[in-house]
């Protein structure tokens, strides 16, 4: 049996709010596999997003079980969450947040500085074709270059989860297809574990499975025969 | 209401604590305006109610001995109105439970009520029956002090003549409101009797009869003082008249108007610092305020809002921080005012001090309150109205950073990113850098510049008692008398050194400028009291020339070589012109030293001595004590040990009230200061930090990039608080001094130790306050906020 890089059982979140209680999740079962690449789609509301925020120790769950190797999700401690975040996980984002009085080498080595057994700055960015922009400040950067520090910040960790956020949300459909080519190289040499949120389902491509929401359930788990570089995906 | 007006509601809602901090300032600079200007108008109202109930006098004169007969002359001069003459002799008074006898004032009662001046206004008992010559009034504040009760019978020696007498009232009189101790400027109410009784008495007391040797006078509105004050010197000098000399010149009065100016310096000198820093606040929280409302600002332009009313909201905001801070300052300087008056009460005898409040001075300070901060908040209005709706639509971009000149600084591995941010930041913000440095070294620099008063007013204490003047007794005899008497003086109880001391009044005059003060002659050798030169060196005396206080030579222009002439008002009033040959660094009162022999040569009346100074042994001081009331001579006496203590405890209260404000109001500096530029680092950013959280940084480490930055601008703002404070103290010395008293700008270890802990203190309040809110992050929303 292949070891699950993330198990998730019945897992509800539930918001309270002045309105009534909100069902941002209802009970979902996952199991994730150590390097596979998910794509999570669905409308606005789903709960895709509210299943990352969880899985990336952002947010704690109502009910049900999130297990990240020994570590329960759903039980851990603030400080547990941070160390989880700082040794396991990379994040993207879709507004990039890169730090603007950092370079884009001073953004990674933010990163590097933390963590146990990174690699270099150069190195992350040479990986997403940066190598001529080390030096450069955010508002310096065209929007799909700062993803890609965005992304070479993720990675440069080595991380075993790789969390993405609608990541080309705010970028037009070249930056985007560089941006994704990036995540796919590196998350491929780097071995992680991939799940990608989004509204396109153009990018349903590059993914092993495709995860659909709709009301906090998944409706539908694809398994994706024809897997596609994003070069050869468009919107 | 309007939407707009709503906005500006909930946006001062939601930055109610900066909003707060801002206001802090505010009211802090206008309860100073309110407190001092209130203090002085309660003051003033009591000076004036008093001095015209007992038509207190304008113009005062003393002689040794002058017939009733002349007060015709004295009335006739051109100007007076009204001429009261009494006799007045001090004597010395043992009192029941005290040990070091008391300095006695025996003055006449007027004959005549309805012309006296100077009338003293009974609060307890009564008046003396005018006929009677055992009965007296004495000064309530004495009573008071000393324990004497109404009843009480009492023994005074004076002129060699015991008289006794029973205390039938307590008064209060307009020319001792307040009453310093001899040798000191600091009430010793307990050791200062002034006793008020018929003239008959009084006469028989001091062998005066028909005689005056007091005059006190009414001028007319309009009458020339210098030429009153001739006429009565001429008048008087046959009968051994000494300088006559106006209201300005009367102790109580003079240390009253010293008070009364020392109000109006604080008002002027503190309020402008705490205005200036909170409108410095005021345009960095608004700016800010813009900055991240800007597409606010924009949509509400393309809805068709004109620039001035899209800005307007800033500028009422701003408003409503002055007004606030206006409101608060009044009720604290209300109250503030009525504590100093309080405090007053125990220095200042009217029979009604009330407290008042100074509504012109609220007025004008909260006018200038208001302006402070619609000036601060200027810069960021007139943006708000120039923003065009385009622009403000526009998507922001990541705020532009470039390397700066100190990215040399932090080239390398060594500096890590976090603090990398903190020093990019300083460099992308130098004018919000440098206003928060230059605020917070204000508040530092407004506590060292306070807390100096301690060290200053030890070191006043140390030169005049225990470096300068070395004896633990000093007595006066009523008439100098000859050196012979000396041997009496040693052999007192207790006492093991003595040295004699010739003191004469004396104007001294040089450079068109005059000024009156004594001249003590001391023994060339002497080490009881020697003066001493700015390098702790006795001063030594050369031939006939003068040593003279620093302060003495700068107020008649003179230095080492020059000549100044010195006409004594004492005894026959011989004049002469004195070479100045050294100069004496003292911090209190005006004098001119020189040998004794030499000064009685030149007054030619033998080798004479006023009193004397001694050492006595400190188990044997009660009986020395007792032996001095016993002897008739001896009409003065003051103690090293008491009159020290008295100026201590004065001190320590006069100045706590003073310096426990200065040190709040610092504090508010320094936490408004620290608080809001923490506040508006988070604002700006939050986002990055819960970035940072979310990539794994501990909360720790994300308030160590908020604060850091901070804690660099406090860092730097210490040594120019402290040199700011330097300066301070030298500006608050000149203000503050007086002739009795001039503090020198010392600033000790403690000082430097007790502000730097107060800074410290109220800058990492300020800033744990804004660090904490790191802990409460949103996480989620920040990856889906833009800004």
């Amino acid at each position: 049996m292949i070891e699950a890089a993330l198990d998730v059982r019945d897992l509800a979140k539930v918001y309270s709010t002045s309105a009534g209680d909100v069902h941002a999740l209802r009970g979902v079962d996952l199991k994730i596999v150590h390097g596979e690449t998910l794509v999570l789609l669905g409308p606005s509301g789903s709960g895709k997003s509210t299943l990352l925020n969880i899985l990336g120790g952002l947010d704690r769950a109502s009910s049900g079980s999130a297990r990240f190797q020994d570590l329960e999700l759903t039980q851990a401690s603030d400080r547990e969450l941070t160390r989880y975040r700082r040794a396991s996980v990379g994040f993207i984002f879709q507004f990039f947040n890169l730090v603007p009085s950092l370079t884009a080498r001073e953004n990674v080595a933010l990163i590097t500085e933390i963590a146990r057994d990174p690699m270099t700055p150069e190195d992350a960015l040479a990986r997403v074709g940066l190598s001529d922009r080390l030096d450069h400040f955010p508002a310096q950067l065209s929007g799909g270059q700062q993803q890609r520090v965005a992304v070479a910040r993720a990675i440069a960790k080595r991380p075993r989860l790789l969390l993405c956020d609608e990541p080309t949300g705010s970028l037009d459909s070249e930056s985007g297809v560089r941006v994704l080519e990036a995540i796919a190289e590196v998350t491929r040499d780097v071995g992680a574990t991939t799940m990608i949120v989004s509204h396109n389902a153009d990018i349903a491509g590059m993914a092993d499975r495709v995860i659909r929401f709709r009301d906090g359930r998944i409706t539908e788990v694809e398994r994706n025969r024809n897997k596609r570089a994003p070069r050869e995906m468009t919107w | 209401m309007k939407p707009l007006d709503r906005k500006l509601l909930r946006d001062l809602w939601r930055l109610k604590w900066q909003m707060m901090a801002i206001a802090l300032l505010i009211a802090c600079g206008v309860s100073v305006a309110v407190m001092s200007f209130s203090a002085q108008r309660a003051l003033m109202d009591a000076q004036a109610a008093f001095y015209s109930d007992t038509r207190f006098a304008d113009a005062f004169a003393q002689t040794k001995r002058a017939p009733i007969s002349r007060l015709r002359d004295l009335t006739g001069i051109d100007g007076v109105t009204a001429a009261d003459v009494r006799i007045l002799e001090a004597g010395l008074m043992n009192v029941p439970g005290l040990s070091r006898p008391v300095v006695a004032r025996l003055i006449s009662l007027p004959e005549n009520e309805d012309h006296a001046l100077n009338r003293v206004r009974l609060t307890r008992g009564r008046m003396p029956e005018p006929r009677r010559i055992d009965e007296a009034v004495a000064l309530k504040a004495f009573m008071d002090a000393a324990g004497v009760k109404l009843g009480d019978r009492l023994t005074a020696v004076v002129q060699g003549r015991a008289f006794t007498f029973t205390v039938v009232g307590a008064v209060l009189s307009p020319e001792y409101v307040y009453v310093p101790a001899p040798e000191s400027f600091m009430p010793d109410d307990a050791h200062q009797a002034v006793l008020w009784a018929p003239r008959p008495a009084v006469e028989r007391a001091a062998g005066m009869d028909g005689a005056f040797n007091t005059v006190a006078l009414k001028l007319a509105p309009g009458a020339s003082v210098p030429a009153v004050l001739a006429d009565v010197d001429r008048i008087l000098a046959p009968y051994g008249g000494r300088a006559a000399y106006a209201r300005e010149d009367q102790a109580s009065h003079a240390f009253l108007a010293a008070e009364l100016k020392e109000l109006s310096t604080s008002a002027s000198i503190l309020p402008p610092i705490f205005l200036i820093i909170a409108a410095g606040l005021v345009h960095l929280t608004v700016s800010r305020l813009v900055d991240a409302e800007r597409e606010q600002i924009g949509l509400l332009k393309a809805f068709g809002y004109r620039d001035g009313e899209a800005a307007a909201p800033y500028l009422r905001m701003a408003a409503a921080i002055g007004l606030l801070g206006a409101l608060a300052g009044g009720l604290v300087g209300g109250a503030l005012g009525a504590a100093i008056v309080d405090q007053y009460r125990e220095y200042f005898r009217f029979p009604v001090l009330a407290v008042r409040f100074h509504g012109l001075a609220f007025a004008g300070a909260s006018a200038v309150g208001v302006m402070a901060t619609l000036a601060g908040s200027l810069a960021a209005v007139r943006r708000a109205a120039a923003l065009s709706p385009a622009v403000a639509m526009q998507p922001l971009r990541p705020a532009t950073y470039r390397a700066g000149p100190l990215d040399r600084l932090i080239r390398g591995p060594a500096v890590d990113q976090a603090t990398r941010v903190i020093i990019r930041n300083l460099e992308r913000f130098p004018v919000r850098g440098l206003l928060a440095t230059l605020g917070l070294a204000a508040s530092l620099n407004l506590l060292v510049g306070t807390q100096f008063l301690f060290d200053s007013l030890d070191k006043v204490v140390d030169q005049a008692y225990y470096r300068t003047q070395r004896w633990s007794e000093s007595i006066s005899f009523a008439e100098a008398r000859s050196i012979v008497a000396l041997g009496e003086i040693s052999r007192l109880p207790g006492a093991f050194a003595a040295e004699p001391v010739r003191v004469v009044a004396a104007r001294l005059k040089a450079n068109g400028r005059a000024e009156l003060t004594r001249v003590v002659g001391l023994e060339p050798d002497g080490v009881l009291d020697r003066p001493l030169d700015d390098h702790d060196r006795r001063a030594p005396f050369k031939g006939r020339g003068l040593v003279v206080s620093e302060a003495l030579a700068d107020r008649l222009g003179l230095r080492p070589g020059d000549s100044v002439r010195v006409e004594v008002i004492d005894g026959r009033g011989p004049a002469a012109v004195l070479p100045i040959t050294g100069l004496a660094r003292d911090y209190s009162g005006f004098s001119a030293y020189m040998d004794r022999r030499r000064l009685n040569d030149l007054m030619g009346e033998g080798d004479l001595a006023s009193g004397a100074h001694l050492q006595v042994a400190e188990d044997r001081r009660a009986d020395f004590y007792r032996a001095i009331a016993r002897t008739p001579q001896i009409v003065g006496s003051s103690s090293r040990d008491e009159t020290v203590a008295n100026w201590r405890r004065a001190m320590a209260e006069a100045f706590r009230v003073t310096v426990s404000f200065y040190v709040g109001f610092a504090g508010a500096i320094a936490f408004g200061v620290a608080y809001n530029t923490s506040r508006i680092a988070l604002s700006e950013r939050a986002r990055d930090l819960a970035t940072l959280r979310v990539l794994g940084f501990g909360q720790g480490e994300c308030a160590y990039i908020l604060v850091g930055e901070l804690a660099v601008l406090a860092l730097v703002a210490i040594p120019l608080g402290l040199l700011g404070g330097q300066a301070l103290a030298h500006g608050l010395v000149a203000a503050y001094s007086r002739d009795e008293v001039r503090l020198p700008p010392i600033i000790g270890a403690r000082s430097y130790g007790i502000s730097l802990l107060a800074y410290l203190t109220a800058v990492t309040g300020a800033g744990v306050l804004v660090a904490r809110r790191i802990w409460s992050f949103d996480l989620v929303s920040v990856l889906k906020t833009r800004d």
